[in-house]
């Protein structure tokens, strides 16, 4: 008998694929923004700036509806790495990234409606939503609204400043989403972690998981 | 106070005589300080009613105010433009203007054109001027002059104004004044052919141009002579030909890209400066504007090209990695 349980609200998965969606335009068309070049078949210039805007501003209105509902909700206690052992925890799990999962051996974490997220996941997610995107959704509403931006820095055009911080945020990200999508497919199959941000359902026991998993995960409860 | 005159307008060109007898411009001698004291000092005369210090206290009760108002002169400004030099005589004839007023009634169309200082460089650039969408419309090109675009009293070469922000704010304010504005627009504009009797109406700049993202950004940044005229040989002066809508550019690469056509346009002056400072590309641009596509960080560029492979590589090694050793678990699994 397989034990499912009922990870992922119908919110997260909506604002998760929404959130995917953007991103991936935002990378397309801010990559061809940046090395336009005639000699590029990259996105028309003036169709990428116009596609940017509009999902540079959805994105902005969907990153709000993020933080307001992960506070009324409580969801936000998820991205918070929680002691004791978060060091430890987060080295058992990417040991398990370097040797363990080649060698089968079973996920070192359990996820629960309580925590869904390994530590390093934890970590890495609050990184990313709380540190990197702020920054990056706040450069890109200074190069739309450029009046907001300082004149003149080092001699140089206010928004210069704004445009680094921007494209190395967007870099930051799409690093992140490479490794995001790739990590997806670690679950008990590799498509497991994706059907369950589809329908919200995680399945527990994979063949693996039963064998091993739920002895280790007890042990660690228990020490 | 007028020997730093001298040496700022050191190279300028003598100009001959308070009569405005004509001079040649392109002759290179300087203009000599005595000169230069004896045109300033005339053309107080002239400041006593045309200058904003004139208009709000004038010498005299009976004067039209408020055509005083309109032609108003501003001395700090008037001296350091490209023909501040000059004795105001020069261009408005002395038999018509001095001290006494009013002034002479043939005055008005007596001012000098441009060519009798300017002959060789008139020649050169009239066919391109006449070629203008401008000179070509009935009713426009016969009120369309060199000075309609070019303020004499204001404007100050763009080699001397040097900063972009400057150039770009003189050389839209020649063609914002007109299209700009509903009462100069309809001086100039032909005759409608949907209303009879009425004049063309203007269109708004804004909307024409709906198709460039952030207008005003652009108009703060780019003169509208960047696509509004042929594309000439670096470091040539543009040209004074304005294209028709058909022919003006739209292809948002000729300026965000790595070679902007903005270097041999409105940068023409300061590409010879480009030390592509702090490693960016184009970074006389970026002195004044970020042009996304054009003023570039290469090294950074690499740096980020390479972190994304990097991580692409890393993901795709590691998989590959994975897949292969669940295969020989799944064979060594089948053997047990
Ligand atoms: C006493 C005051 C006064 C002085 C001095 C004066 N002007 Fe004027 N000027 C006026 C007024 C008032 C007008 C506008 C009313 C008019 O056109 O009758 C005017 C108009 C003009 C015009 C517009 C065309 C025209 O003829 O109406 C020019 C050009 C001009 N002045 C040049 C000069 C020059 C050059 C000098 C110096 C040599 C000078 N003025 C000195 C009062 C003066
Ligand atoms: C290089 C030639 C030149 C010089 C020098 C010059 N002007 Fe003018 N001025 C013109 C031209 C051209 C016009 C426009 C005439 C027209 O529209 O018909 C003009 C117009 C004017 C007018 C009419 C109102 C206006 O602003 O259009 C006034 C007043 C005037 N000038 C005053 C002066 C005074 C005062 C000086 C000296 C401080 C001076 N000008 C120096 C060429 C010159
Ligand atoms: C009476 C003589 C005279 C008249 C008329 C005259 N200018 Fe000039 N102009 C000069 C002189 C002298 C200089 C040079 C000043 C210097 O080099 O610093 C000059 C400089 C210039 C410059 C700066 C660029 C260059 O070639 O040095 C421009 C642009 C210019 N004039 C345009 C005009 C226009 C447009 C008109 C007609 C509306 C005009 N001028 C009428 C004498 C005149
Ligand atoms: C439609 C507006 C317009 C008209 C009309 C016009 N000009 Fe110009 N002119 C400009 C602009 C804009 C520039 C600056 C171009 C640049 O920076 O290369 C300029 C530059 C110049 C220069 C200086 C070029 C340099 O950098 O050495 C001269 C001289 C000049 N014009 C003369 C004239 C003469 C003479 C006429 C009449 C036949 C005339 N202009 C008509 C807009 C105009
Ligand atoms: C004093 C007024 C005036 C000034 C200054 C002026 N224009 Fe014009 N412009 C007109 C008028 C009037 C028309 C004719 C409108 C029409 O035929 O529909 C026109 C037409 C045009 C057109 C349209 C041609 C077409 O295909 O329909 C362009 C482009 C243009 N101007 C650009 C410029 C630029 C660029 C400058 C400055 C360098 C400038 N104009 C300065 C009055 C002006
Ligand atoms: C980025 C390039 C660019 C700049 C900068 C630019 N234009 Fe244009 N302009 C165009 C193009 C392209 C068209 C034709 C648009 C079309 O056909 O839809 C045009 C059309 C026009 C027209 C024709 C309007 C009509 O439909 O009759 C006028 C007038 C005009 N521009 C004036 C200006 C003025 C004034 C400025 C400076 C403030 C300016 N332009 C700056 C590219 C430019
Ligand atoms: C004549 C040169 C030129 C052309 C053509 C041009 N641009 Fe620009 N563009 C600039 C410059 C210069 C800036 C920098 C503006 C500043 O400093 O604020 C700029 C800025 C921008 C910005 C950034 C504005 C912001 O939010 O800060 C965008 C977006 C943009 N351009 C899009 C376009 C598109 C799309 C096209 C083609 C339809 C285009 N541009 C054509 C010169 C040009
Ligand atoms: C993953 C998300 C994003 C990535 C990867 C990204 C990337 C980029 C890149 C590379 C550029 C070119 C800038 C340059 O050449 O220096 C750019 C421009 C720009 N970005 Fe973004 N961006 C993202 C999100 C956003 C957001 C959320 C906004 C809006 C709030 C935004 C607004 C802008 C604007 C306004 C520009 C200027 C060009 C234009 O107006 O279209 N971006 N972006």
């Amino acid at each position: 008998m397989t034990e499912r349980i009922y990870l992922l609200p119908l919110w997260i998965r909506l604002w998760h694929w929404s959130n995917a969606l953007l991103i991936i335009t935002l990378s397309v068309t801010g990559f061809s923004l940046h090395f336009a070049d005639p000699k590029l078949p990259l996105v028309e210039f003036s169709l990428a700036a116009r596609l940017h805007q509009v999902a540079g501003i959805a994105l902005v209105a969907l990153y709000a509806f993020f933080v307001v509902a992960n506070l009324v909700t409580g969801n936000w206690w998820q991205y918070i790495p929680k002691p004791p052992g978060i060091i430890e925890r987060c080295w058992v799990q990417a040991k398990w990234y370097m040797f363990g999962i080649f060698r089968g051996e079973p996920h070192p974490y359990r996820v629960s409606e309580e925590t869904n997220f390994n530590a390093l996941q934890a970590l890495s997610y609050w990184f990313i939503m709380y540190m990197v995107m702020p920054l990056m959704l706040l450069s890109g509403l200074l190069f739309l609204f450029p009046e907001f931006a300082p004149d003149r820095v080092f001699g140089f055009d206010g928004l210069l400043p704004v445009a680094v911080v921007h494209y190395l945020t967007g870099a930051v990200i799409v690093m992140f989403m490479i490794a995001h999508i790739y990590l997806g497919t670690t679950g008990t199959t590799a498509t497991s972690m994706f059907k369950t941000m589809i329908n919200g359902w995680h399945e527990h026991v994979g063949p693996e998981e039963s064998r091993h998993g739920d002895r280790r995960h007890a042990d660690r409860r228990g020490s | 106070m007028f020997s730093t005159w001298c040496q700022r307008i050191f190279g300028a060109l003598l100009v001959a005589g308070l009569c405005g007898a004509p001079v040649h411009a392109g002759s290179d001698s300087p203009i000599d300080s005595e000169t230069l004291a004896k045109n300033r000092k005339a053309n107080e005369v002239c400041f006593a009613c045309h200058s904003p210090a004139g208009i709000a206290k004038p010498p005299r009760a009976d004067l039209d105010m408020s055509k005083l108002a309109d032609s108003r002169v501003e001395p700090e400004i008037f001296n350091k433009a490209d023909h501040g030099v000059m004795d105001c005589r020069q261009c408005h004839s002395s038999k018509h203007y001095g001290a006494e007023y009013p002034h002479g009634a043939a005055g008005k169309t007596e001012t000098s054109p441009c060519n009798e200082c300017h002959a060789a460089k008139q020649l050169r650039l009239e066919p391109q001027f006449n070629a203008s969408v401008h000179a070509k419309v009935e009713g426009v090109k016969e009120k369309f002059t060199c000075n309609t675009c070019h303020n004499v009293h204001v404007n100050v070469l763009a080699l001397r104004l040097k900063d972009p922000a400057k150039i770009v704010e003189q050389d839209n304010h020649g063609c914002l004044a007109c299209h700009n504005s509903d009462a100069t627009f309809a001086r100039f504009a032909p005759a409608s052919d949907k209303m009879p009797g009425q004049k063309k109406a203007r269109p708004d700049i804004d909307t024409i141009h709906e198709w460039l993202p952030n207008t005003k950004a652009h108009w703060k940044a780019v003169r509208c002579v960047e696509c509004h005229t042929p594309e000439v040989a670096a470091g040539k002066m543009l040209s004074h030909e304005i294209l028709n809508k058909e022919k003006a550019e739209k292809k948002c690469l000729t300026c965000h890209s790595a070679d902007s056509s903005l270097k041999t346009r409105l940068y023409r002056h300061m590409v010879k400066d480009e030390q592509q400072r702090l490693g960016f590309t184009n970074s006389v641009i970026l002195s004044n504007s970020y042009v996304i596509g054009a003023t570039r960080h290469p090294e950074l560029d690499r740096i980020v090209i390479g972190f994304i492979v990097l991580t692409l590589a890393g993901v795709l090694g590691h998989g590959a990695v994975r897949f292969i050793a669940a295969l020989r678990r799944r064979k060594n699994g089948e053997k047990q």
